[in-house]
């Protein structure tokens, strides 16, 4: 374990250094979780006024007695499926980045070359992964409930978050889209010697998150705790079977003899 | 120190390295030669248990190398064949990171890193990125990583590449001290035939198989040593005597000048001039020379 934090720390170090990692965030993390929300709640009040959506709203749904709840709550689990796009997007930028630069700076020998064992290597650029994503969607589903507590609160005194839905989307949902995205990005990125091609595989292995959003926005289901739960199952079972081949492509001799080196 | 036995690697098809034995004794310098493709850098990464052989023992420190990976790597320090180290960060941080992998206190650690930073001349750019070192630095910082924790073996994968003849004059006294201090056993890659004749203990030649393996004076009695004349007029006419007595018939001529190869120059060199003189030859130059590593090799590979 020890070993490992040795690769997290020094890691996470490079990427602090890396802009090209940290600036797409900072931007998606700014527009998801606190520019879209203002404005979307801030308009909330003007948009039921409006008689045709007021129409609407009360056409989709029936017997309701808080119409500014309801209709806030349909907009926050539309918006809540965008926080999936940080787990996603940060192990898709940061794993394949850091398979790649040590193939890149021929690292990968001397490394294990060292006393470090090949499971550790694997933990050690997991971590590098998976932590900053789960603190950065953490922070981020942390800002969006407080944008969004805030200005609800103060234009019709409710407090629509947290719910259940938030509770599982952001402490399970998240961290295992993305251990799913690390592992596949490290798996693919092992085939890879460039950064450009590690980063356009990046933004094919979360089309299924885009298409997760894309479903929602198209109506073709809500987010609800049952659905999220299902799909939390679903992905978990996906998990050993990813460690599993990740394990085997971080095989020593695999490493040396079988990754395309620069 | 190192004993390898039958050792055997194939990739599918290739059979890199083919049934190879040797032993290396605590504090010896060994010469690993060969051209590129003779699976030199494989038997590097099997001996650093960094990939396994199809067949064959190895054993290091006493202890099966594939029973023990972590420990054998605890004790080796080795140098690839490009320098490898992480750009964005500096020196100073890319020794703290691989020195953190050993089981050294702190303060070890960077007494170490000021030790070889400033042996290799390096300390005054430590906190500089290493994206802005010359492919020389880089190589030396690559060597100082590799003695940071003071192995008890250190593999060199061509050591002095890339550097400058005053960098590769450093590295060069720096192996010659391990070799004084009889501490390190150096396993030592290169294709700079000189730099493997001044260092060796033993020296070994590879091409799949073992060619030969040897000490350099076994190696250069074996193959016999070279007699230098220089005459005053045009040598041809003396082809005759110089015929008797290279073995190999290993003459060359060029202008006034001969060499001869010779099997036993000690017994054979006065004969030589005693038939020359009596022939009417006028020698101005007679020499006797021992063979040199490169010509012992390019004969070696060549058959």
């Amino acid at each position: 374990m020890k070993n490992a934090l040795i690769i997290f720390k020094k890691e996470i170090k490079e990427i602090i250094k890396n802009r090209s990692i940290w600036l797409p965030i900072l931007a998606v993390s700014i527009m998801f979780s606190v520019l879209f929300p203002t404005i979307i709640t801030i308009s909330l009040e003007s948009f039921i006024k409006d008689p045709d959506t007021n129409r609407f709203i009360l056409r989709v749904f029936q017997d309701t007695e808080n119409i500014e709840r309801t209709f806030l709550d349909f907009i926050i689990k539309q918006f809540m499926v965008f926080l999936l796009l940080i787990p996603a997007m940060l192990p898709s930028l940061i794993a394949p980045a850091s398979i790649v630069l040590e193939k890149e700076s021929n690292t990968l020998e001397p490394l294990i070359a060292t006393p470090v064992k090949t499971r550790e290597l694997l933990l050690g650029k997991t971590l590098t992964s998976m932590v900053p994503s789960f603190i950065t969607s953490l922070i981020n589903f942390i800002l969006f409930t407080i944008v969004v507590d805030s200005i609800a609160y103060i234009k019709f005194g409710i407090l629509p978050l947290p719910t259940w839905e938030w509770l599982i989307l952001a402490f399970i949902l998240s961290p295992v889209i993305s251990f799913i995205i690390t592992m596949v990005s490290m798996i693919i990125s092992s085939k890879s010697t460039d950064i450009r091609s590690a980063q356009g595989i990046g933004s094919v292995i979360i089309f299924p998150v885009y298409a997760v959003i894309g479903m929602q926005i198209a109506g073709l289901f809500i987010l609800n705790a049952w659905f999220i739960l299902i799909a939390c199952l679903v992905l978990l079972a996906l998990c050993p079977l990813l460690l599993k081949l990740a394990v085997r492509v971080f095989d020593r001799e695999n490493i040396l003899t079988k990754w395309k080196m620069k | 120190m190192i004993h390898v036995e039958n050792l055997t690697k194939i990739f599918g098809s290739i059979k890199a390295v083919d049934n190879i034995s040797f032993d290396i004794s605590k504090g010896q310098v060994f010469s690993f030669l060969g051209p590129n493709g003779a699976g030199k850098t494989t038997t590097i990464r099997m001996l650093a248990t960094l990939i396994k052989p199809t067949s064959g023992t190895i054993i290091i420190d006493d202890k099966d190398s594939f029973q023990n990976p972590e420990h054998i790597r605890s004790i080796l320090g080795i140098l690839t064949e490009t320098p490898g180290m992480y750009e964005k960060i500096s020196a100073y941080e890319n020794l703290e990171f691989f020195s953190s992998f050993y089981d050294r206190d702190k303060i070890a650690i960077k007494t170490s890193i000021e030790k070889y930073l400033k042996i290799f001349d390096l300390w005054d750019r430590r906190n500089w990125p290493v994206k802005t070192y010359s492919k020389g630095m880089k190589q030396k910082l690559a060597l100082a990583r590799a003695l940071l924790h003071e192995p008890k073996i250190l593999f060199l994968d061509e050591p002095t590449a890339g550097l400058d003849p005053e960098s590769a004059f450093m590295v060069r006294k720096f192996i010659e001290t391990l070799k004084k201090d009889s501490c390190t056993t150096v396993f030592l890659c290169t294709h700079n035939l000189e730099e493997a004749q001044n260092l060796s203990d033993i020296v070994c030649i590879i091409k799949h198989r073992i060619i030969t393996i040897s000490t350099l004076d076994e190696l250069q009695k074996n193959s016999g040593a070279n007699t230098e004349i220089i005459f005053k007029n045009n040598p041809e006419k003396y082809k005759d005597i110089f015929e008797q007595f290279s073995e190999k018939n290993s003459i060359k001529i060029t202008d006034n000048r001969v060499i001869v190869n010779i099997s036993d120059p000690k017994k054979t060199n006065p004969e030589i001039i005693k038939k020359l003189s009596d022939a009417g030859a006028e020698i101005i130059y007679f020499n006797s020379l021992k063979a040199n590593l490169e010509q012992i090799y390019l004969d070696m590979i060549k058959n």
